[in-house]
C-alpha cells in the first residue's frame, strides 16, 4: 500500500493538487457541505421511523423527500473523496481511520439501500406495523450512530496517530 | 481588561492546557464541531429550501420549520461548545486569523438574516404557509442564508490550513498504544 500511495502520489493530477495550495481545502469544504446534506437526511428518515419528527408525512414521502439528496450527496462525497486520496495518498491510504471510515461508509451505503428497497416492496406493511417495531426502531439509530462515527472517523484522518501502533501513517 | 489580556487568560485556562496536553482531547472535539455544523447547514438548508420552493414545497413551511429547527438549536449549541474548546486553546492565534474573523462576520449576518426573516415574511406566514415558496423577501433571505453558511463551512475549514496548532507544553501522559495488549 505504501509503494501504492508512492506512485499515486507521483501521477499527474496528484502533483496539480498538492501545487496549488487552494484546492485541498476547497475540496475539504465541498466535502463537509456534502456531509452536511447525507447526514441531515440520514436524520429525517431516521426521525420519522422513530416517530420523533415528519409524522404528517408517509414513510414513503420522507424517502422520497431525501432519498435522492442522500445518494445524490453521496455521489459529491466520493468524488471529492476520491480527489483527497489522489491528492494526498499517503495521508489517506495509510491511515488507520481512513479503512475503518471506508468499511462503514459501505456498511452505511448497504443499509440505506436495502431500506429503500424493502420500502419499495413492502410498502404497506412499512408503513403500518413495521415502522413500530422495536428492532427497526433500533436499525434507526444504529445507522445514525454509524454515520456519526464516519464523520468523526473522517476528521481522525488527520490525527491518525490517536491509533497508536494501529496507524501506518509515518510518524510526524 | 484589554483583549490580550482575556485571550491569554483563556489560553493559561486549566481546560486549554488540560485539552492542549491530550493527544485525544482536540481531534474528538475538532470531530464533534463537524457534526455539529454539518447538522446546523442541512437542517438549515431544509428550512432555506422550502422558502425557496425547491423541496418540501407540499407540507406548510410552519411544519417543516417546527420540525427541524430545534435539532438546529441542539445541533448549533453543539457547535458553539465545541467552537470556544477549540478557540481557547490558541486563542491569540484565531483571534488575529483572517478566516476565523470572517467566520464570525458571516456568522453574525446569518444571524442578522434571521432577524431580518422575523421582521419581513414571518410576520405573513398565514398567508403563504401552504404556498409552495415564500415571497419576495423570504426567498432572498433564504439564498443569502444557504451562501451564508456554506461561506462559514469554507471560512471554518481554512482556519485549519492558515493556523498552527498549539503544542501541549509536556508529553501527554497516556497512549492509546500503552493500554492495548502487545
Amino acid at each position: 500500500m505504501t509503494r501504492f500511495a508512492e506512485w499515486l502520489s507521483r501521477t499527474s493530477l496528484s502533483v496539480t493538487i498538492q501545487t496549488h495550495e487552494w484546492i485541498i481545502p476547497t475540496i475539504q469544504s465541498i466535502h463537509i457541505v456534502a456531509i452536511g446534506i447525507v447526514l441531515t437526511s440520514v436524520f429525517m428518515i431516521d426521525l420519522r421511523i422513530l416517530g420523533w419528527g415528519g409524522r404528517d408525512q408517509t414513510l414513503k414521502q420522507t424517502t422520497a423527500r431525501f432519498g435522492p439528496w442522500l445518494s445524490g450527496a453521496l455521489g459529491v462525497l466520493l468524488a471529492t473523496g476520491a480527489l483527497m486520496v489522489i491528492g494526498e495518498p499517503v495521508r489517506e491510504l495509510l491511515a488507520f481511520s481512513f479503512w475503518l471510515k471506508m468499511g462503514l461508509v459501505g456498511l452505511g451505503t448497504a443499509i440505506a439501500a436495502a431500506f429503500q428497497t424493502a420500502l419499495r416492496r413492502n410498502e404497506r406493511q412499512w408503513e403500518t406495523s413495521l415502522v413500530n417495531r422495536a428492532d427497526v426502531k433500533s436499525l434507526a439509530i444504529l445507522t445514525l450512530v454509524i454515520w456519526m462515527c464516519i464523520v468523526i472517523l473522517g476528521r481522525l484522518i488527520a490525527y491518525d496517530h490517536v491509533w497508536g501502533a494501529w496507524s501506518l501513517s509515518p510518524k510526524a | 481588561m484589554s483583549i490580550d489580556a482575556l485571550l491569554a487568560l483563556l489560553e493559561g485556562s486549566r481546560v486549554a492546557g488540560a485539552i492542549r496536553d491530550s493527544l485525544y482531547f482536540f481531534p474528538l472535539i475538532e470531530s464533534l464541531h463537524v457534526i455539529g455544523l454539518t447538522m446546523v447547514f442541512g437542517t438549515i438548508a431544509i428550512v432555506d429550501l422550502r422558502l425557496l420552493g425547491l423541496a418540501s414545497a407540499e407540507r406548510p413551511f410552519s411544519r417543516v420549520a417546527s420540525d427541524v429547527l430545534k435539532w438546529t438549536w441542539a445541533a448549533f449549541a453543539l457547535t458553539v461548545v465545541t467552537g470556544v474548546l477549540m478557540f481557547i486553546t490558541n486563542a491569540s492565534v484565531y483571534y488575529h486569523n483572517f478566516y476565523f474573523r470572517s467566520k464570525m462576520a458571516l456568522l453574525a449576518l446569518s444571524g442578522l438574516n434571521m432577524f431580518l426573516f422575523s421582521l419581513t415574511s414571518r410576520r405573513t406566514v398565514r398567508d403563504w404557509d401552504r404556498e409552495p415558496a415564500a415571497p419576495l423577501a423570504g426567498r432572498t433571505i433564504a439564498t443569502l442564508s444557504l451562501l451564508f453558511w456554506i461561506g462559514i463551512i469554507f471560512a471554518g475549514r481554512w482556519i485549519g490550513f492558515t493556523t498552527t496548532r498549539a503544542t501541549p507544553a509536556s508529553e501527554p501522559e497516556i497512549n492509546l498504544e500503552d493500554l492495548l495488549p502487545k
